[in-house]
């Protein structure tokens, strides 16, 4: 018999019972409609922080406290980075053209009654070209607020939305941790980045923040979180690196390991890409996981057909089928059961990444490399898994199978 | 000419030890093509396990068995597989239709496995069903047919790739008397076609309208070619 005729009759028997064929190709389906979902989230989590820190600008570095080995061992990290590293930074490193010293954290901020916690950021006014920001309305501090610890601020757009809704807020006080602050300017809205909103959030002078804030407790001057620099122009970045990390040691007097770690837009896209490619790595594989048990569910489902047909495969044999004819028509039921469950799962795991990408800031893309895989794969495991049901019942004694009727 | 069964000294023995049941004790049995036989005898004397020797589902524990003058031994699986498909046919007592395929398909499906193309099985299949009686059947599921019916689509199928032996154990067991009569009736006309035809049956009304009768008990052939008084001595001593 040749395979033509095999493949009639496989889906002859196959429509002869739907719900029994629906049942069987369920587990393909759901299989490779998560495999396709999850390699398309992985791959849209992976683009989307990458463009974030592309969207930074090439030139970008920041200076964070610790090594990196340092960060591996622990999360209480030394308090050595200062606002003098920054003064020193800006006055003698020739390739940097900006630096903006960041202390921030997390406090109550009130209006009235109106109360919200939001990110404090302490920083100065070279903040606003080093991380691309800008005023939407009044003005931004400057030196002369940091000089001074006055106590006024800049309002992220969500926070004065919030608070003023369409007043205008210049001029109004509001209180942060209980301290009276002057409300000078709104920014301009900036989004989330790396799924931080950075609108809902305030801006005072550095000085300010850590004398009346969080207060400081660094021996080494005026503690800040990280610095962010802007190197003069993109060919200056490695030179920058350079120069940053030597003057930084010298301050800090480093002879063995380095209490800071300088990373440039560089080394950040290569930390998302090991992230979320690790992260990728991790979805496929609970995805696939779910295909194998899809593969299983083919090999159980076939498995009681074959019990279920033992009189029909009985009776074939006795009116000439041989056990090879009878082997290739069960594995070509098992692969058409799932290679049919591969492109509905495709389908499905399509719309679903179509889905994702229109209620989440992940433009997770449909992957041809992961649909080619999970199609021929489910293909391969419905022959693979086909074959022990399939042996199953192509060894059947046909005087016992056709007794059993 | 070769005789179409040949069996010599067949012995068939199940289960091992304790448990061992010797079906078949030195069966010896000669069929010439054209005859019609029925086999006869008491529940468990092994007729199905011999039709079963005979049809090539089963091979004896030993002894020779020559079908049609080939020594069935020596045969691959895939070779009686084929053996099965074209010289032999059969029927059994519970008909063994499948009941997703309409009375043609069934029919087709020997020829299927024969590599019939398509045109000529669905020309010969028609042929067959109208030989049984049953032209305007065709499309009909076993399920919307009567048993008889269902029995007459079963025998198309054992005829259709025109076999030497045709074989039925028990073919009536399931039918009425009116029914019985219609399947002895088609096949007697087979076999005054020329094909050979081996049947079991417990009823001696049946066997009567047979030409040869054999008796089987305790695995072995007890009588052969009863005669009418003979049988309603046999049948009344069982
Ligand atoms: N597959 C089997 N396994 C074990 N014993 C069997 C098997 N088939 C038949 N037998 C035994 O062989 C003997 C003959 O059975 P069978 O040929 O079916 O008799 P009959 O058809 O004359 O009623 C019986 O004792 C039966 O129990
Ligand atoms: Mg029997």
């Amino acid at each position: 018999m040749d395979i033509f005729e095999s493949t009639k009759m496989a889906v002859k028997t196959l429509t002869a019972n739907k719900l029994r064929s629906t049942l069987t190709m369920l587990g393909i389906i759901i299989g490779n409609a998560s495999v396709i979902t999850m390699v398309g989230v992985g791959q849209g989590a992976q683009r989307y922080a990458s463009e974030q820190f592309e969207s930074l600008g090439p030139n970008v570095l920041f200076i964070i406290p610790g090594s990196n080995e340092s960060r591996n061992r622990t999360f209480d990290l030394p308090k050595t980075l200062t606002l003098e590293d920054a003064k020193a930074i800006a006055a003698q490193v020739p390739t940097v053209s900006a630096v903006a010293p960041q202390l921030q954290t997390q406090q109550p901020v009130t209006y009235s009654n109106k109360r919200t916690s939001s990110l404090i950021v302490g920083t100065t006014p070279e903040f606003l070209p080093v991380r691309d920001f800008e005023v939407a309305r009044g003005r931004f501090f400057t030196d002369l607020d940091v000089q001074r610890n006055t106590q006024v601020v800049a309002l992220g757009s969500d926070v004065a939305k919030n608070f003023f809704g369409d007043a205008d807020p210049i001029g109004q006080q509001i209180r942060i941790k209980n301290i009276s602050f002057q409300v000078i300017g709104v920014m301009e809205s900036k989004g989330a980045f790396l799924g931080n909103n950075q609108d809902d959030a305030v801006y005072i002078p550095l000085s300010t923040m850590s004398s009346r804030i969080t207060g400081n407790t660094s021996p080494y001057g005026t503690e800040v979180t990280f610095i962010s620099v802007n190197a003069r122009d993109e060919a200056s970045v490695n030179a920058a690196e350079f120069q940053l990390n030597n003057l930084l040691r010298l301050r800090h007097k480093i002879t063995t390991e380095d209490d800071f770690t300088v990373r440039t837009q560089k080394d950040a896209l290569e930390i998302v890409g090991n992230v979320t490619g690790a992260l990728t790595l991790m979805l496929a594989a609970i995805a696939a996981i779910s295909l194998f048990v899809g593969g299983i569910g083919i090999m159980n489902i076939m498995l009681v057909s074959v019990r279920e047909r033992t009189h029909e495969i009985g009776l074939r044999k006795a009116i000439g089928a041989s056990q090879q004819d009878i082997l290739v028509q069960f594995i070509i039921e098992a692969v058409i059961l799932s290679a049919i469950g591969g492109v509905i799962g495709t389908v499905i795991g399509t719309s679903g990444i179509m889905l994702v990408s229109a209620v989440t800031p992940l433009k997770a893309g449909v992957s041809t490399t992961a649909i080619a895989v999970a199609v021929g794969v489910s293909g391969g495991i419905g022959l693979f898994f086909g074959v022990f049901p399939a042996r199953q019942a192509a060894k059947l004694d046909p005087i016992v199978a056709l007794r059993s009727a | 000419m070769q005789p179409v069964i040949r069996l010599e000294h067949i012995f068939k023995t199940y289960g091992s030890d304790e448990t061992e049941v010797q079906a078949l004790q030195d069966v010896n049995l000669i069929v010439e093509t054209g005859e019609y036989c029925a086999i006869m005898g008491p529940s468990g004397s092994g007729k199905s396990t011999a039709m079963n020797v005979i049809g090539c589902l089963d091979r004896p524990t030993s002894g020779c068995y020559y079908l049609d003058g080939v020594d069935v031994a020596g045969l691959s699986d895939a070779e009686l597989a084929h053996i099965r498909n074209r010289k032999l046919g059969f029927v059994f007592q519970q008909f063994h239709l499948l009941p997703q395929l309409s009375a043609m398909e069934n029919v087709m499906l020997p020829m299927v496995y024969a590599g019939i193309p398509q045109n000529e099985r669905k020309e010969r299949a028609a042929a067959a069903l109208t030989r049984v009686g049953l032209a305007n059947r065709l499309n009909n599921r076993p399920n919307q047919l009567s048993g008889g019916q269902q029995q007459r689509v079963a025998i198309a199928r054992a005829i259709v790739n025109r076999p030497v032996l045709l074989l039925a154990d028990e073919p009536t067991g399931a039918l009425d008397s009116h029914t019985t009569q219609e399947v002895l009736q088609i096949f007697a006309e087979l076999n005054s076609s020329g094909i050979t035809v081996v049947m079991v049956t417990h009823e001696p009304d049946v066997a009567r309208q047979t030409r040869r009768i054999v008796w089987f008990r305790d695995g072995q052939v007890l009588h052969d070619h009863l005669t009418p008084d003979d049988l309603t001595q046999m049948t009344i001593a069982a």
